[in-house]
């Protein structure tokens, strides 16, 4: 064993407090609290959550409504196609109608004659949904902000809003690690969370590949 | 054939209903508003000239000239830093205009014809029997500016709802702050602060955040 790997053994040595039942999915508190409830040290309960499956289900086929406003659709397109393939995510599946659709990815510029529609195709689509703000008008007007008379400046004033990706128009690369944090959320986690100090320690050992 | 020739021929031909030569980037004539028609008529009817397409009808707002064309362009109103509407008492003055830049593809040569009518009656002969284009031109030309064609089949909003108040590019035009409930003013973007009250976080993912702290980890 060389001492790179040596140091790869030591590096992933969970932190204190570490509890392995996690990556079971079990949730080991409410196994606690039951054996506290019947009033036992016998923790002879195996509990699990099927929220997590339905979870799991739920962001791996995050399937987005086929709706694009303006020039960041073209990078959506993009985003979907072979070069950037959406579909390894799972959000492959462009729906022709808002009713078979659990994202609205609003990718361009937001008028006040759209604005209209835009509410009434995200009130067709069934809970739960998502809705990812695309590129800088979508946020907040982006360059019309200033003389867009017909802009709506964000589309959170229309509609809830769960993810924002900056740029003009975003890359699909960047698309790709939105729909990413969309499952963050999903998965219940905040997004753009911190991942364990091990996992940084680890990472900072893989050698930069050059492409 | 040279611009200052078109424009000499349509001076001898029209009379007083051509007014000036203009020197401008599109060289052409002003003409009266009245009788643009005739005059895009003959244009496109004669075979010396053959303006068999009109490439562009645009609407003007001369806002900040006077009638001869001296003065210069007032600011735009917009929305400021906080997205409020700038309001501004001042009432516009100057003509509004159309210019109509004319190519023939027989012999490859351009025209442009231009407008002046009064900000109070902007009323201009509708150029639309003789150039089917011109229609749709027309109506954007009155949506955005407010420019009235008579004798147009179907003067309507082309770009804009129907329900819309006012003519955007106008110069004096006041930014709306809201359109049947939709909001076009922004927000004061320096006060907005995440509020993390509402926001429940797993157990694990709290005591990540409390084992890296907040300087390290990558934000993504």
């Amino acid at each position: 064993m060389t001492q790179d790997r040596q140091d790869y053994v030591e590096s992933t040595t969970p932190p204190a407090g570490y509890d392995p039942r996690r990556e079971q999915c079990l949730d080991f508190h409410v196994e606690e609290d039951l054996a506290a409830m019947a009033g036992s040290d016998d923790k002879n309960f195996i509990l699990t959550k099927v929220d997590t499956l339905f979870d799991w289900a739920r962001l791996s086929s995050v399937w987005p409504v086929t709706f694009g406003l303006a020039c960041c659709a073209i990078e959506m397109m993009a985003a979907s196609a072979t070069r950037y393939d959406i579909d390894r995510f799972g959000a492959g599946a462009f729906r022709a109608t808002p009713r078979q659709a659990d994202l609205m990815i609003v990718s361009g510029t937001v008028t006040a004659k759209m604005a209209t529609r835009l509410k009434r195709i995200y009130d067709q689509m069934p809970e739960p949904k998502w809705v990812v703000a695309m590129g800088s008008c979508a946020i907040g007007g982006g360059p019309y902000f200033k003389y867009g008379y017909h802009v709506v400046k964000g589309v959170d004033f229309i509609v809830p809003v769960d993810v924002y990706i900056p740029g003009c128009p975003p890359r699909p690369e960047v698309l790709l690690d939105g729909l990413m944090r969309l499952q963050d959320k999903i998965r219940g986690r905040r997004g753009g969370s911190k991942p364990p100090k091990w996992v940084l320690d680890y990472a900072a050992k893989i050698p930069y590949v050059k492409r | 054939m040279e611009a200052t020739a078109i424009h000499a021929l349509l001076q001898s031909r029209f009379g007083d209903a051509v007014l000036d030569y203009v020197d401008g980037f599109e060289k052409g004539s002003l003409v009266a508003p009245g009788r643009v028609g005739e005059i895009a008529a003959f244009l496109r009817d004669d075979p010396a000239l053959g303006f068999e397409s009109l490439m562009c009808l645009t609407g003007l707002d001369w806002d900040g000239y006077d009638a001869t064309g001296k003065g210069k362009s007032v600011d735009i109103l917009g929305y400021d830093e906080l997205g409020r509407p700038e309001a501004s008492d001042r009432v516009g003055d100057g003509d509004l205009g159309v210019a109509y830049a004319l190519y023939s593809p027989r012999h490859g040569h351009k025209h442009a014809l231009y407008v002046r009518v009064p900000r109070a009656a902007p009323e201009v002969a509708s150029t639309a029997g003789v150039w089917p284009t011109a229609a749709w031109h027309e109506r954007e030309a009155w949506d955005l500016v407010g420019i009235r064609f008579a004798g147009h089949p179907d003067l309507k909003r082309i770009l804009l709802d129907e329900a819309w108040e006012g003519h955007p590019l106008r110069k004096d035009y006041v930014m709306p702050g809201a359109w049947q409930g939709v909001p076009l003013d922004g927000r004061d973007y320096a006060a907005c602060k995440w509020d993390e009250s509402g926001v429940t976080l797993p157990d694990d993912v709290k005591r990540q955040d409390a084992a890296t702290g907040p300087e390290t980890g990558n934000q993504g």
